[in-house]
């Protein structure tokens, strides 16, 4: 431990806030003018603490009869030996003593794509979501073409493409001091792009395989898309958190493909969003053999026992809440 | 669908509003002579029907009946007395003379298919209206006078002529030309020596004076019926439940004996059943759109049974739809396809009448046409046996055409729905090219 030693504030999730250099021990700290380092903190007293080496070299933190005290891990301490790598807190403040001769981490590898910043990817962003409104807009424009459709589809989606990004630019600034702007907008109309495409892989794969379930279970898969657009703008927040927003994203994904299904099987009474595939294709992409009408009239035949069944419970459950019909 | 709407049965329900009638501008003409001492003579033995909720006893809807000769049982309409019928654990019924006396009503028996029912009254007729074995001939032209109570708002008879037996529903009704309003159900229309035509039943929207009545052939089975029964049911439930299964079977019967008829929606001929009760109608979307054509054939049966305010059934509607491209590419066309055949409802599950419809989908075909196919059922709550179909066909065949079917059949048994549905799986076709 050789000085000159430095005294760090840090924030909850254990970012440097504020540094100060001081050259020799013992260091004194506390509200009071007369410390080494002064806190900004009405929970700590004037002369809070004092820094110094003990015998066995290492440094202590020794309290000096404050209300609050020196807090390590949830206990109070009253002397508390630490290392370059131990944060106390005094009154609201996370405080952490490096000296001079502290072995940082190794350089990490950069894996920021650093021209893709600012203008590129903005501008990327922007013709990625008008593209993506003119090609929903003709997709559906099947009567007389009129500009003013387009332009409001792409003003519309321009819109809500700028509102997203720009909260997730704030929510950037506000905790990595930079605004990332481009990357934004550019990872929100990417995951826009993204959906798009996989719901139109979803409806030609269950087309051509004959694969109901693909297009009548959408809904969780946008939602994953949805939550992987979201890791990604907690990544460009702060790249060195990965396997948290990685957690984050997934139970978020969790959360809301759970609540999508709750609500179709309230108000539809099936967790499916329709009750049959509707999504038609040109006749040279359904792949699979076309069923003779028997057989399809037989499948339909075993449904009775089903329906019979429900009806049965129905009226049991009826014959208990005596008229609950709705006859008016 | 569209019909039905238009058909307005004389009930008057407590939910309809007040003001709404009023709008509907036609004046009861002034009793002739005849007309006053009919009604001084019938007077005595009409009554005023009431189905009054248990719970307060406040009504909620009301209809009309005659006495049956001296004795205390009085017809009516089926549907003026569906909610004790189908509800008796909520409804009750009260009757109320033209002197103002009120008494209960014991339900006896229903027809659900002529729309009939004969309850049992706690007074007697003084002998004015009777159903004989032999019964009047009517002439078209011939006055006949409608008795009731419109509107709730006091007895009334009003005056018509008799313009022949119509063929469009599915059982036999009497038109009048005359006015019947809602609260007119189930009171009697004779003729000018009081001799029984029919009982009110219903009355066209679009039309004026266009009313319906049901031949008093259907009251004397009934009362044979009543006369033979030897006790009254417990559950009419079971009863109607029985009358809507000989329904269906007789709908399809007739609807079997009925050939096919084949509509061209070039380049596909799509069967459909155009009859006397089988009505089509044909739509285009004409030169709206420059990029894909429309043309749809719908046929409804033009009547459909009444089994309480809110069931209809033993109907069946069919629709065809051609969309063509003209100058969309694939995937545009799909995307319009797609729309055309998504969201067709198939009834909810939070229904209380039927049960969540149940689906099968495949792609199929009959050999002529490959389809992409849907069919749904579901079945009644309250009825054993029978079920709502819907099935959905869209052509698979073509990139630049679909043809989509919808067709409804309600109120049939399994069996019966999946005969209708194969029928209309099996005989889709494209012709041959030219």
């Amino acid at each position: 431990m050789n000085a000159p030693f430095y005294v760090e504030v840090l924030t909850r999730n254990g970012e440097v806030r504020h540094r100060q250099r001081v050259d020799a021990l013992p260091i004194r700290i506390g509200q009071g003018y007369d410390n080494d380092y002064i806190l900004d903190d009405p929970h700590t007293s004037a002369h809070h603490v004092v820094i110094d080496r003990n015998e066995a070299g290492s440094l202590d933190v020794l309290d000096l009869g404050s209300r609050n005290g020196v807090v390590h891990k949830g206990k109070r301490r009253e002397r508390l030996t630490i290392d370059g790598n131990t944060v106390f807190r005094l009154g609201h403040t996370n405080l952490r003593v490096r000296s001079a001769d502290f072995s940082v981490a190794d350089e990490m590898r950069d894996t920021t794509f650093h021209r893709w910043e600012g203008w590129p990817p903005a501008v990327t962003g922007l013709v990625l979501l008008a593209l993506l409104s003119l090609e929903t807009t003709w997709l559906t424009d099947t009567d007389k073409t009129e500009t003013v459709r387009y332009v409001t589809a792409m003003v519309g989606m321009l819109v809500a493409g700028l509102v997203w990004s720009g909260g997730w630019t704030l929510a950037n600034r506000i905790f990595a001091g930079q605004t990332r702007f481009g990357r934004h907008l550019f990872i929100a109309a990417s995951g826009m792009v993204v959906i798009e495409v996989v719901s139109l892989l979803l409806s030609l794969a269950g087309y051509a395989f004959s694969l109901e379930t693909l297009t009548r279970f959408g809904g969780p898969v946008m939602i994953a898309i949805t939550a992987g657009m979201v890791f990604f703008h907690l990544v460009t927040i702060s790249p060195n958190n990965g396997r948290r927003y990685a957690i984050i994203s997934v139970l978020l994904m969790l959360l809301g493909s759970a609540l999508t299904l709750t609500f179709n099987y309230q108000n539809r009474g099936m967790l499916a969003e329709e009750p049959y595939m509707s999504e038609l294709f040109a006749p040279s992409l359904h792949l699979t053999a076309d069923h003779p009408i028997d057989e399809f009239l037989a499948e339909t035949g075993k449904l009775k026992s089903g329906i019979d069944e429900e009806r049965s419970k129905a009226l049991s459950e009826e014959g208990e809440g005596e008229g609950d019909d709705e006859f008016d | 669908m569209r019909l039905r709407s238009l058909l307005a049965l004389t009930l008057f329900c407590a939910n309809a509003s007040a003001a709404e009638p009023a709008e509907d501008k036609v004046e009861l003409p002034t009793p002739s002579s005849s007309a006053q001492r009919l009604y001084s003579k019938a007077k005595a033995d009409i009554v005023q029907l009431r189905s009054l909720l248990k719970n307060g006893r406040t009504q909620s809807s009301v209809g009309s009946g005659f006495l049956i000769g001296n004795s205390d049982l009085a017809v009516t309409n089926y549907h003026v007395m569906s909610q004790i019928a189908l509800e008796p654990d909520i409804y009750v019924g009260e009757y109320v003379d033209t002197y103002g006396k009120r008494g209960t009503v014991e339900l006896l028996a229903v027809d659900v298919l002529h729309d009939l029912a004969v309850v049992r009254i706690d007074r007697r007729g003084g002998g004015f209206f009777n159903v004989p074995d032999k019964l009047p001939t009517l002439v078209q032209g011939q006055y006949l006078y409608s008795l009731g109570n419109p509107l709730d708002l006091g007895f009334a008879i009003s005056e018509g002529a008799y313009n022949g037996i119509i063929s469009r529903s599915f059982y036999d009704q009497l038109m009048f030309t005359g006015p019947i309003n809602a609260g007119m159900s189930g009171g009697p229309s004779v003729t000018v020596d009081g001799q029984v035509a029919g009982v009110n039943v219903s009355k066209r929207l679009d039309g004026e004076l266009v009313s319906f009545l049901v031949p008093v052939r259907y009251v004397r089975d009934l009362l044979k019926r009543v006369a033979a029964q030897k006790e009254v049911p417990k559950d009419f439930k079971l009863v109607v439940g029985k009358q809507l299964q000989d329904h269906q079977a007789t709908m399809m019967a007739r609807l079997e004996k009925t050939p096919l008829t084949f509509k061209e929606l070039k380049p596909y001929r799509v069967p459909v059943w155009e009859s006397d009760q089988v009505r089509c109608w044909g739509r285009a979307n004409g030169k709206q759109s420059k990029s894909y054509s429309y043309d749809q054939v719908s046929c409804a049966m033009e009547s459909a049974l009444y089994v309480s305010n809110q069931t209809q059934t033993g109907h069946i509607s069919i629709e065809h739809k051609l969309l063509q491209s003209i100058d969309l590419g694939d995937l545009r066309f799909a995307a319009l396809a797609s729309r055309s055949f998504q969201n067709q409802s198939m009834g909810g599950h939070k229904d209380t009448r039927y049960t969540a419809p149940q689906c099968t989908e495949q792609f199929v075909t009959n050999g002529k046409l490959p389809m992409r196919a849907v069919l749904c059922v579901r079945a009644y709550r309250k009825f054993p046996e029978l079920y709502d179909f819907t099935l959905l066909t869209a052509s698979t065949d073509s990139d630049r055409m679909s043809l989509q079917t919808r067709v409804d059949t309600s109120g049939v048994t399994y069996e019966n729905g999946l005969r209708l549905a194969r029928i209309f799986l099996e005989q889709a076709s494209r012709e041959v090219q030219p």
